[in-house]
């Protein structure tokens, strides 16, 4: 089976934080990415846990990874354990 | 359920404050009130019209939708919002209009008497709703929580006041000594009730726009001790008073603490703008500095103002309530009505459709120009008060006008997405009041 998570993380990279303009991947908010025969697995956080976009960020993600071809089905985990803090922001593009 | 952590009365309620907040500049540039004119029942009026009707208007209306964000859980009896801002806004112009009695229109005496029953109860359903939200054993934890529900504390204890003195201020008992009410009334609405309420939204607030880290640590837990005992020293010292014995000594006290508790929160912001890792900051926060600037500016003056009173007594508030709280909340209200817009529109979209960035929803450039526009009010009114020059005031309250006719208009055009080019506007535009969402 190919490894399919560079095309997943590539899926990812177009689901934005609409206020940085950075993507979910870029932000360090995507904590773990698995591909199982068709399934894709994330475990992903949000800036703050109280966020009133935790919903849609989540529903982009998923609609984002469905997106992808030979991908039948998304199963998304919201932690908060650890945080997010600005420390797991990739640096900035030079 | 999408946007199951917003409040759908949101922006209601930041109509109706920006509402009362044009009338008081109105009235302000029509002289209604001025230097050295603020006890009689015009400049009451006045007063009340953007304390009352503007600033715990505009604070109510962002705690319903923030405590949310800082407690991680869904607002608790949401359907009290609407009903809560029916009330308190119809009390707000009953005080407002019940405040004349002391210019001898007798007829109004009922709407006085009125007024701060059902102020009170919009204040008690927010109270409920907040409180409701942040009483968990997670939350309690933190120090800017237990600051909001610090600040509802000092939200009794100015209704309390304020009852006490319409009924005193109408002959019937019991009565106050209002030259000591008035000060503690002051105190518990400012320092207390606002200041605090401000104090706890922004850390979180704060840290979200500069994309800081959010540490929280002793600091802050030092903020919150100056805090509780600000505030219990304003309500014992209101207790004395009702108890007809001498509460100076009391509110002396009081404003000792201010300085401490100012310095303390300035000192962990100051840290927060440090830290964090937006390297040019946006125009909320960018303004956001003119508003804690004057909150120094207003603690300054607080000293003379205890000591002489008059004109310097009248500065300071004005800094506090013009300078510090309404400057932060216009900077912020901007970003805010565009961040809610950007859920509303384009939230759905996220994962599936090219989306804008929510500071795309935003001039910026008008909006800063508006900001610069209020801060040079505030600073002229704060000269013509210290003048006593009643044109002087009015000048200034032309500038304020002026200012926030440009963010009211700014507001609107942030709501019709008026800043997109024509193919990134989806059709049909969100309502611009009500509902933040339609039910789901």
């Amino acid at each position: 089976m190919t490894d399919r998570l560079p095309e997943l993380r590539q899926a990812l990279r177009g689901v934005l934080d609409p206020e940085t303009g950075r993507d979910l991947i870029a932000m360090g908010m995507i904590y773990d990415l698995r591909h199982e025969a068709g399934t894709v697995h994330v475990t992903m956080t949000t800036t703050t846990r109280g966020c009133p976009l935790t919903e849609m960020l989540r529903m982009g993600v998923q609609a984002a990874l469905l997106s992808v071809p030979g991908i039948a089905a998304v199963e998304v985990t919201l932690t908060w354990e650890p945080p997010w803090s600005p420390d797991r922001m990739e640096p900035p593009a030079p | 359920m999408p946007g199951k952590h917003l409040s759908r009365w949101t922006l209601a309620w930041f109509g109706s404050a920006l509402l009362a907040l044009l009338a008081a500049c109105g009235l302000g540039l029509l002289g209604v009130a001025g230097p050295g004119a603020w006890t009689g029942g015009n400049g009451l009026a006045l007063v009340h019209v953007f304390a009352l009707g503007w600033l715990c208007q505009v604070m109510m209306g962002a705690l319903v939708q923030f405590v949310p964000v800082l407690a991680a859980r869904p607002l608790a009896l949401p359907m009290l919002a609407l009903p809560a801002l029916l009330v308190s806004s119809a009390g707000t112009v009953a005080l407002a209009l019940g405040f004349l009695v002391l210019e001898g229109r007798e007829a109004l005496q009922p709407l006085f008497l009125a007024a701060p029953a059902a102020i009170g109860l919009g204040f008690a359903m927010v109270a409920a709703m907040v409180g409701a939200t942040l009483s968990s054993r997670d939350s309690l934890r933190l120090a800017e929580v237990r600051m909001v529900l610090l600040a509802l504390l000092a939200l009794a204890g100015l209704w309390l006041s304020g009852a006490m003195m319409v009924l005193t201020l109408s002959g019937r008992d019991p009565a106050v000594d209002l030259s000591q009410a008035l000060p503690l009334h002051m105190l518990l609405g400012i320092g207390g009730w606002l200041s605090l309420a401000a104090f706890g939204v922004s850390y979180k607030l704060f840290a979200m726009f500069l994309i800081a880290p959010d540490q929280g640590g002793r600091l802050r837990g030092a903020v919150f001790l100056a805090a509780a005992l600000l505030v219990a020293v304003l309500l014992a010292a209101f207790l004395m008073v009702l108890a007809g014995r001498p509460a100076e000594g009391a509110t002396t006290v009081a404003l000792g603490l201010i300085p401490v508790l100012i310095l303390l929160y300035l000192a962990e912001i100051a840290r927060i703008w440090r830290s964090r890792r937006r390297v040019a900051p946006e125009v909320n926060m960018l303004w956001s500095r003119a508003a804690l600037a004057f909150l120094g500016f207003a603690m300054a003056l607080s000293v003379p103002g205890w000591l002489l009173g008059g004109p310097w007594a009248e500065a300071a508030v004005f800094a506090a309530l013009v300078g510090w709280l309404s400057t932060l909340t216009l900077a912020q209200l901007v970003k805010i009505v565009g961040f809610l817009t950007w859920i509303q529109v384009f939230a759905p979209r996220i994962g599936r459709q090219p989306v804008p960035m929510v500071q795309k929803l935003i001039d910026a450039k008008a909006a800063t120009l508006c900001l610069a526009l209020w801060s040079a009010g505030t600073l002229a009114g704060c000269l013509a008060l210290l003048a006593a020059s009643p044109a002087g005031f009015r000048l200034a309250a032309a500038l304020l006008s002026l200012a926030a006719l440009g963010i009211v208009r700014e507001l609107i055009a942030v709501r019709h997405l008026s800043h997109l080019a024509a193919e990134e506007r989806p059709a049909p535009l969100p309502p611009l009041i009500l509902p933040l969402l339609q039910p789901r």
